[in-house]
């Protein structure tokens, strides 16, 4: 935390100092550096190693300022990003004083020396620092005629960041990253003097799921990512601000566009939620576009039961004719905008007549959705909430594989004031150990809570009957701050939007008649249906009975629901809105291309509940966005929502605003009883960052540094077992088994942990269900 | 306030013609004026004819002539571009795209890490500045003295880099190859590589 | 005299296509269309040194009616764009059109709001000629590939089924929205 933003936060008087730099009076906070200072007047030093969220380093020494306090000047000039300010201080930069100004252009020259002159083929050339500053501060001739230090280059110390030495000037700013903010200290400076380098441990290489960052503040090249190297110069990208869509985090980004593709992605800045970084998974995981064949044109499935490409009006006719006066279904998916969500929220009302609507595209309960409905969407939790909390309880939550940002924060403050951290995961997970956090097995372990203590919820939550009831029962009691992270990005927004069976948009209760009219004036329709609608494994059950005739599908993965989810859908009129081929379009009974996230505007929710909009980056793209074609469809139906654009959707959804009468009450579920176990293992799973997610297809390198799967049982289990640690297993249910090696740890005897999605280890694909019995032998 | 200066009736000719003014008469010394642009007349048909006879005759154009573009080779077949796209940068009509990638040990077109993928220069927008050859840096681009460019339709004037490339000399060899054996990059740009003899 | 379209496909057509395809290749007379610097070397073009005459065009005309070629000199603002077109009608058919130099061809530098990006928006052209501004030689070239083009041109039912074959092709070209690089 900055002096400044410290002013902010605490109301305790913070003394002010003025100084004089340049022969300008400044007053800034006791504490701020004179680098700082300096910039408050405009004035800019040169630095290599300074960074406003790093600790002062002084490591690359450009900064060098003439200093003088009381009339006493320093012998030598000092790194103006290591000294604070004083009284009295009279400070000489490179404007005013010629010793600065010497001192700087000989550090410069001294960084040169061995700096190769490969400019033109570096990645970071005409966005370097160095470049820049060797421009406004160094010296227009090298005296060095001898031959540059030469290293093998580039050498990759992980599968996504390539690390070219000769170019490093030793700033320190990547190991400083790594160790202070991420808590993964994988890289490191070796040696000493001449032969300084940043390396990596043998046996640890670079895997943080954060390493993207060390490229990004890279004051030179010497860090790249692999996947960037070489594909384009910063003068010929187009950079839009946009927002991540792979989590609820909310993290600002930097989309990089080039004719039309996404050459790569940057951490935006956003000082109260992402700070300046973001995960690899939000930087690198963009080829999911180009990764599979996209739907182009729309396609409608003929009488030889194989697709056919067709034209637009066709295809919504013949859409349009197989849901009109049909009992149908909406799965929106995790993955909209809110503007999509809203629209296929009043479609399935307006257009269809139904609340058979749900944005849960995983495993749900109905205690979820009645928890969703009258405690998570009017939760006020914030980032600012964790950096002020006394204790951070985490329940169905994985903070560094669920929403990475998220972890960041807590960890900032784990590191800075040791914050009390307790989970309620199986086992310590890598983030957990990081956190410190203290594992509890049930709620009742969790002791002083107070106001400021802030409980997180996760999705997985969910899959534990009675959790949810006992959470609120818990902050009733305590006063609590609750926050509800989902893993996806679109649903907090699609909950707000009303994608859900219990809700209309603004968290109006489709059971309340007051909400309904107020809903139906603005929608200029009659009357909207009155019964609490299907969740998502009802809608999938229905198809499958035939209670149900169709159902309108967005972004969704069948197997993220339940191994049977496909098949249930087989026997019905399947309408997709995709973006490219998926499972869903090879039953499609019509499928409709949509715009990809660059191709479209449009806005996410993260979990604080704060809009993140973003722009559309190709601009002269031809795909629409969902809720355009959500229109075109009902206009076709003959009972249009009147949503023709993105804008005039935030419009509508804006003049609705949110439900300010009594909100449905939370249904409590009792916990289950638990069964006798037997010989079996109770499965329990969350999913990795990186896995074998759909967004994150075609990244080869970023696939290459997700932690390998793995099963996690206890050393007395093992023994059971007669397994040591590396040795597979077989674990099995009903449906199938999987093998995976094994990894002793600290956890509960009658526990076994497995990632959900990773490479061999695709839980509900595997064993059919997520939380289960399992049987476990060696393999 | 100044009085207005009342306009004059009529000028020039009419004028004249009113003020009944004789134009003289010339005649005796016209007589020789025109011989004498008869005789420069009469003499022209001796001189040199000026006309270029292009395109029977199509005469050398002058050096640094800004003419087609070239994409240049090393010696050994080698490309010099190293897809840097600082021609692209220096470009004032955007008529240059390129996309480096890097060269890897199977499959190696430049020497160095990186080389020109994709390289196109569109002749239609193209201003035959020479800002593209100032700004490369290995001297991979350069201009020839082509000039007979018109085509027919805007495709065929987008060159890609097989149409820019210059042709292999004798005993070149067509990339991908590797380097000179013990040589580096370094080595090429200084031009200390074993010259290929040309015959 | 639009005889010479009423003519049955064969021997008698291609003779006439080829006598009226030299007749028309050598009596080019280019209306006077100079817009900016490209027209001071199409000037070079007419005078002495390059001698427009030789190819039977030492005429420019100022009346579009007695002229069958339009060289397209310069940039094109979007202001001029109407009396291009307007010039361009009042041309007698058969008519033909070289867009002289960056400007005319694409835009050249001038990417902005007020010039055309490129002459082929508002009129048909044959032939595109690159440079800024092209040399005499260079237009000459083009006039040159133009007579080519003009020579070898068909009539009647060929034309027409040449017509049919180049909107064949167009309707199955890619488009260009799909192509790479500065073909998009």
């Amino acid at each position: 935390m900055t002096p400044e933003q410290a002013l902010l936060e605490t109301e305790v008087a913070i003394e002010m100092i003025t100084v004089v730099i340049d022969g300008f009076e400044v007053t800034v906070p006791k504490g701020t550096l004179v680098i700082r200072a300096a910039e408050k007047l405009g004035i800019q030093i040169p630095r290599f190693c300074d960074h406003p969220l790093l600790k002062p380093a002084g490591a690359c020494r450009q900064c060098l300022v003439d200093i003088e306090i009381n009339g006493r000047a320093f012998p030598k000039p000092q790194a103006s990003c290591t000294i604070p300010v004083e009284n009295n201080m009279i400070v000489k930069t490179q404007l005013t004083s010629t010793v600065a100004e010497k001192a700087q252009e000989g550090i410069m020259e001294f960084l040169l020396i061995n700096h190769p002159l490969d400019c033109a083929v570096c990645d970071k050339g005409g966005e370097c620092p160095l470049q820049n500053q060797a421009m406004s501060t160094g010296r227009p001739e090298s005296r060095f005629e001898g031959v540059k230090r030469t290293f093998e280059k580039p050498i990759s110390i992980s599968s996504q960041v390539l690390l070219d030495r000769e170019r490093c000037v030793l700033c320190a700013r990547c190991t400083r990253f790594s160790e202070e903010i991420a808590g993964d200290p994988f890289i490191t400076l070796n040696e000493r003097g001449a032969l300084q380098q940043v390396g990596i441990y043998e046996k640890d290489p670079f895997e943080s799921y954060y390493s993207g960052n060390t490229v990004q503040i890279c004051p030179v090249g010497a860090l790249t990512g692999t996947s960037y190297r070489f594909r384009a110069r910063p003068f010929d990208l187009v950079s839009i601000d946009s927002a991540c869509e792979h989590c609820a985090s909310g993290c600002a980004m930097r989309t990089d566009i080039r004719r039309g593709k996404t050459l790569r992605r940057l951490a935006g800045d956003d000082p109260s939620v992402n700070e300046e970084w973001n995960c690899d998974k939000g930087r690198w995981a963009f080829k999911y576009l180009t990764n599979r064949e996209r739907v182009t044109t729309p396609m409608i499935r003929g009488a030889d039961g194989e697709l056919h490409e067709t034209s637009w009006p066709e295809a919504i006719a013949f859409a349009a004719a197989g849901l009109k006066d049909k009992r149908a279904g909406v799965l929106v998916g995790g993955r909209t905008t809110v503007e999509d969500a809203y629209g296929y929220s009043k479609f399935a009302r307006v257009a269809l007549g139904t609340n058979d609507i749900d944005f849960r595209a995983r495993p749900h309960s109905d205690e979820e959705t009645s928890f969703l409905s009258r405690v998570a969407l009017n939760l006020k939790t914030t980032y600012k909430d964790i950096d002020v909390a006394d204790q951070v309880v985490l329940l169905g939550f994985e903070p560094e594989e669920e929403s990475p940002i998220v972890f960041l924060r807590i960890y900032k403050q784990v590191s800075k004031r040791a914050l009390p951290v307790l989970s309620d995961a199986p086992f310590a997970s890598r983030g957990s150990e990081k956190l410190g956090a203290v594992l509890i097995s049930d709620l009742s372990k969790i002791a002083n809570l107070t106001t400021k203590s802030v409980v997180i919820v996760g999705e997985r939550l969910a899959e534990t009957r009675g959790a949810f009831s006992s959470v609120y029962e818990l902050i009733n009691k305590s006063g609590a701050k609750l926050a509800w992270i989902p893993r996806r990005s679109g649903e907090p927004g699609a909950l707000a939007a009303g994608a859900i069976p219990t809700l209309l948009p603004g968290g109006r209760p489709v059971t309340d008649p007051a909400a309904r009219v107020d809903v139906a004036a603005a929608w200029s329709v009659e009357s909207l249906p009155t019964s609490q609608g299907r969740s998502t494994s009802e809608i999938l059950l229905a198809l499958n009975v035939k209670n149900l005739d169709a159902v309108v599908i967005g972004g969704v993965d069948p197997l993220d629901i339940s191994s049977t989810a496909l098949t249930q859908l087989l026997n019905s009129f399947v309408v997709s809105l995709e973006i490219s081929h998926s499972a869903i379009t090879a039953v499609a009974d019509v499928v409709l291309p949509v715009a990809a996230v660059i191709e479209k505007s449009g806005s996410y929710l993260d979990w604080q509940g704060s809009p993140r909009v973003f722009e559309k980056a190709i601009a002269d793209s031809l795909s629409r966005s969902d809720v355009r074609i959500l229109s075109m469809l009902a206009d076709e139906m003959g009972s249009p929502i009147n949503l023709p654009t993105v804008s005039a959707t935030a419009r509508e959804i804006a003049s609705l605003g949110k439900w300010d009468g009594t909100p449905v009450a939370f249904e409590k579920s009792v916990s289950e009883k638990i069964t006798e176990l037997g010989e079996k293992l109770n499965l329990k799973s969350w999913r990795l960052l990186l896995d074998l997610g759909t967004l994150q297809g075609g990244e080869a390198n970023l696939a290459g540094t997700a932690r390998k799967a793995s099963a996690h049982i206890s050393k007395a289990r093992a023994e059971k077992i007669g397994v040591k640690s590396g040795e597979l297993i077989s674990i099995s249910s009903e449906l199938g088994s999987l093998e995976l090696p094994v990894e002793i740890c600290e956890m509960a005897d009658d526990l076994i942990w497995v990632p959900r999605n990773s490479i061999g280890s695709q839980v509900i694909a595997n064993l059919g269900f997520v939380n289960g019995q399992v049987k476990v032998i060696k393999a | 306030m100044t009085e207005l200066t009342p306009r004059p009736d009529d000028l020039g000719l009419t004028a004249a013609a009113k003020a009944n003014v004789p134009i003289e008469n010339q005649n005796a010394k016209s007589f020789f004026a025109q011989l004498q642009g008869f005789w420069v007349t009469f003499t022209t048909m001796f001189k040199k004819v000026t006309t270029v006879e292009y395109p029977e005759v199509k005469e050398p154009m002058a050096e640094g002539f800004h003419g087609r573009h070239q994409l240049n080779r090393y010696d050994d077949g080698l490309e010099k571009c190293i897809g840097c796209e600082l021609c692209a940068w220096a470009c004032p009509a955007d008529a240059i795209l390129v996309e480096g990638e890097s060269n890897t040990e199977d499959a190696r077109y430049s020497p160095g890490e990186r080389y020109g993928k994709v390289y196109q220069i569109n002749y239609l927008r193209c201003i035959f500045c020479g800002l593209c050859v100032e700004a490369c840096p290995t001297r991979a681009l350069t201009m020839t003295n082509e000039y007979e460019l018109a085509d027919d339709s805007r495709s065929k004037l987008i060159f890609e880099k097989e149409d820019l490339l210059a042709p292999l000399r004798s005993g070149a060899l067509k990339p991908p190859h590797p380097m000179a054996e013990g040589k580096t990059h370094i080595d090429y740009y200084r031009g200390d590589i074993t010259d290929i003899k040309n015959d | 005299m639009g005889l010479e379209e009423k003519l049955p496909a064969g021997f008698a057509l291609t003779t006439v296509e080829n006598l009226a395809g030299y007749m028309r290749k050598n009596s080019l007379w280019p209306a006077t269309f100079g817009l900016a610097c490209c027209a001071i070397e199409m000037m070079a073009f007419g005078g002495g040194r390059y001698d427009a005459a030789r190819f039977g065009m030492e005429v420019f005309r100022a009346s579009p009616r007695q002229a069958d070629l339009m060289i397209v000199a310069g940039r094109v603002s979007n202001k001029m764009a109407p009396v291009l077109r307007q010039i361009y009608d009042q041309m007698a058919a058969p008519n033909w059109v070289i867009a002289m130099g960056a400007c005319a061809s694409s835009g050249g530098m001038f990417n902005n709001y007020a010039i055309v990006q490129g002459v082929d928006h508002i009129v048909p052209v044959d032939i595109y000629l690159p440079g800024c501004p092209p040399r005499p030689e260079m237009l000459m070239d083009a006039i040159l590939k133009l007579h080519e083009h003009i020579g070898n041109e068909k009539l009647g039912v060929n034309r027409e089924q040449i017509i049919r074959e180049v909107e064949a092709a167009a309707l199955a070209a890619k488009p260009t929205h799909q192509l790479n690089g500065l073909l998009s």
